[in-house]
């Protein structure tokens, strides 16, 4: 399985490394755009689909970034590569606030708050004009000085690649065990041992920071912010029907669900809204009635797998104590 | 003076507005333990379909509140039978996150639905009582007087059903143990599908009458949905009484609020800020609102 993945992934790469050479300005662009939605729909299944917990707020953790970016530069006049660090730092921080307020309460508290929360920034931004500029747009600094958008295909490239190696790590790893024991039954994994609030809020500062790395890159990449143009409520629902149809458990399945979605928006903006519609429409009855999604489960049918239905194999929980304490802990005592 | 108690009263009317909202809302968590997300697209779907009866069709326009209420009610009818039925039949794994992702899901469609369908400008309903009231020393606008009546109305009708009734009886039944009530004979399904459609008919209502005092868009939604989930957590996930008072305080908060603001000229854009501020502070405080029970998961 993980030899298999390995070879698809390595294809996948590839393939992308390889688009620039065929596509060109428009396109490009497009392309740049699915892979941004790639990130932030990777970092809401990291969520959503490993840990168990729904949140509202990706996109809007995601502006956050790219406005703390965009003044800071603009403002500080630091350069901007550190302006989108510290986009991705603020980020992470308001997401531990926000988790650490909410992940306490188990139930549909997260999407509750979140959902307001997103609405929010929305208003505080649009409201804060003399600063944001507000539905005027604001001009942020690109990050190449060039018109040509390569440079960016690659950037976005390279940050997706990197973010989705790290949350694959962290998925592997003790703490992706005690997300999936936690989004399968939290009462049995506190039984267990897992401390589930700690992990709770652990896998939703993840989430925010990589939210906050695509809202980074956003912000310098198209130029002109609007707090409408990133955390509008039905953007989230974009993103989320990109991930749901992918197949909201798995990481690659969100890349390909946002590629699929991004591309289909672009061919159908002949037919206007209506093909909101139909995103919106495809997010229910795959809801409904395929809840594996549509993509994930047609790559395992191809790659002549059986379908499993939901559950992974590897999921049969072996839960060892806690982690062990850290080496510098030990020779204090 | 005068203009603190025009600004309460302004305050009253969209608090009983709210309380339309978020008394459907507490209703379909109660009985079904899940939180509606399309919450505030019912409450737009009501409010087009009042207006396109009133405009295209002539209905009296307080007539069409009542057919938009029956309609959404329909349109409730419909989700549940579809979408929803399902997670009490065991045939949907993880019921809280389905429920969650669903509705939300709903909502987008049924937004993106009434922007390609209505287009995105918005529209003004037509009066239903034009002209204004002397009330003391406060003139008021008749709309916000209907509007105010109609809601009282709506709403007693409602706790009367439910306290009173045979049927109110079954529904809190099921809202206090599902399996107990099936063992003495309450269809469980039928008292879902009633309770999420007089729900949502609720929300419809409200969008209904809010017509001819604020525009209509398809986007209208967002915020009153968002309101009456702050509202329900504010008044305890569940409780009727909780959401009446949990609206009527909120009301009184945006309204006095957006005007004792410390920098009055951005009081009216932050007004929408001070729901999310205060339930950052239910949150933190006390989680299960004002008069809430510890929240009862889907079995």
């Amino acid at each position: 399985m993980a030899k298999r993945s390995l070879i698809g992934s390595g294809v996948a790469i590839l393939l992308g490394l390889l688009v620039p050479l065929f596509i060109k300005s428009y396109w490009l662009h497009v392309s740049i755009m699915a892979l941004y939605y790639a990130l932030l729909a990777a970092s809401w299944t990291m969520l959503a689909g490993f840990a168990g917990q729904f949140s509202f707020a990706t996109m809007a953790l995601a502006g956050i970034s790219a406005y703390t970016s965009a003044l800071l530069v603009l403002k500080a006049g630091i350069p901007i590569w550190l302006g989108m660090i510290a986009g991705a730092l603020m980020a992470t921080v308001v997401g531990l606030l926000v988790g650490a307020l909410v992940l306490r309460m188990s139930g549909p508290y997260l999407a509750l708050f979140t959902i307001a929360f997103s609405e929010i920034v929305r208003i505080t931004l649009n409201a804060e004009y003399q600063l944001t500029r507000g539905d005027m747009g604001l001009t942020v600094p690109h990050l190449y000085a060039t018109v040509s958008k390569v440079p960016y295909y690659y950037t976005i490239l390279g940050l997706l690649v990197a973010s989705l190696v790290i949350m694959w790590a962290i998925l592997r790893s003790r703490y992706g065990l005690f997300f999936r024991a936690i989004r399968e039954d939290e009462q049995a994994a506190a039984a267990m041992g897992v401390n589930t609030v700690r992990y709770k809020i652990l896998a939703f500062v993840i989430s925010s920071f990589f939210a906050g790395v695509a809202g980074g890159f956003f912000a310098h990449y198209i130029g002109t912010l609007t707090p409408n143009s990133i955390m509008e409520i039905p953007r989230m629902g974009l993103v989320i029907a990109m991930s749901v149809i992918g197949g909201i458990e798995s990481l690659a399945g969100a890349v390909a669900g946002a590629t699929v979605v991004e591309f289909l928006q672009e061919y159908l903006r002949v037919i206007g809204m209506w093909r909101f519609v139909i995103f919106g429409l495809a997010l229910v009855l795959i809801l409904r009635f395929s809840q594996n999604g549509l993509i994930y489960p047609l790559y395992q049918r191809l790659a002549g797998r059986r379908v499993e239905l939901r559950r992974e194999p590897e999921l049969e929980l072996e839960l060892e104590p806690e982690p062990k304490p850290k080496p510098g802990a030990e020779t204090g005592t | 003076m005068e203009f603190f108690a025009a600004q309460a009263l302004n305050g009253l009317v969209i608090g009983l507005l709210y309380a339309l909202m978020a008394v459907g809302l507490s209703l379909i968590f109660s009985v079904l333990k899940l939180v509606n997300f399309a919450h505030g697209e019912c409450y737009m779907m009501g409010a087009f379909v009042s207006y396109y009866l009133a405009t295209l069709f002539g209905v009296n326009p307080i007539l069409s509140v009542f057919l938009a209420m029956i309609a959404v009610f329909l349109l409730g009818a419909v989700i549940h039978q579809l979408f929803l039925k399902p997670i009490y039949t065991e045939r949907v794994e993880r019921k809280d996150e389905y429920a969650i992702l669903i509705t939300f899901g709903l909502g987008i469609f049924l937004q993106n639905l009434a922007m390609s369908i209505f287009g995105p400008w918005t529209k003004r309903s037509p009066d239903f009582l034009p002209g204004t009231t002397l009330l003391g020393f406060l003139t008021v606008d008749n709309n916000r007087l209907v509007v105010s009546a109609a809601a009282v109305l709506i709403v007693t009708a409602l706790l009367i059903v439910i306290g009173k009734t045979f049927v109110g009886k079954a529904l809190r039944a099921v809202s206090q143990d599902r399996d107990a009530a099936a063992i003495v004979g309450v269809n469980s399904q039928r008292m879902n599908l009633l309770a999420f459609g007089i729900g949502v008919a609720l929300a419809g209502g409200a969008g209904a009458l809010i017509g001819p005092i604020f525009l209509i868009s398809p986007v209208m939604g967002i915020l009153p949905g968002i309101k009456s989930f702050v509202i329900i957590v504010l008044g305890g996930m569940g409780s009727i009484k909780g959401a009446i008072i949990g609206s009527l305080l909120l009301g009184q908060i945006e309204s006095l609020g957006s005007v004792f603001f410390l920098d009055p000229t951005r009081g009216l854009a932050y007004k929408n800020a001070f729901g999310v501020l205060l339930l950052a502070i239910v949150l933190l405080l006390r989680p299960t609102g004002l008069f809430g029970e510890r929240h009862v998961r889907m079995e």
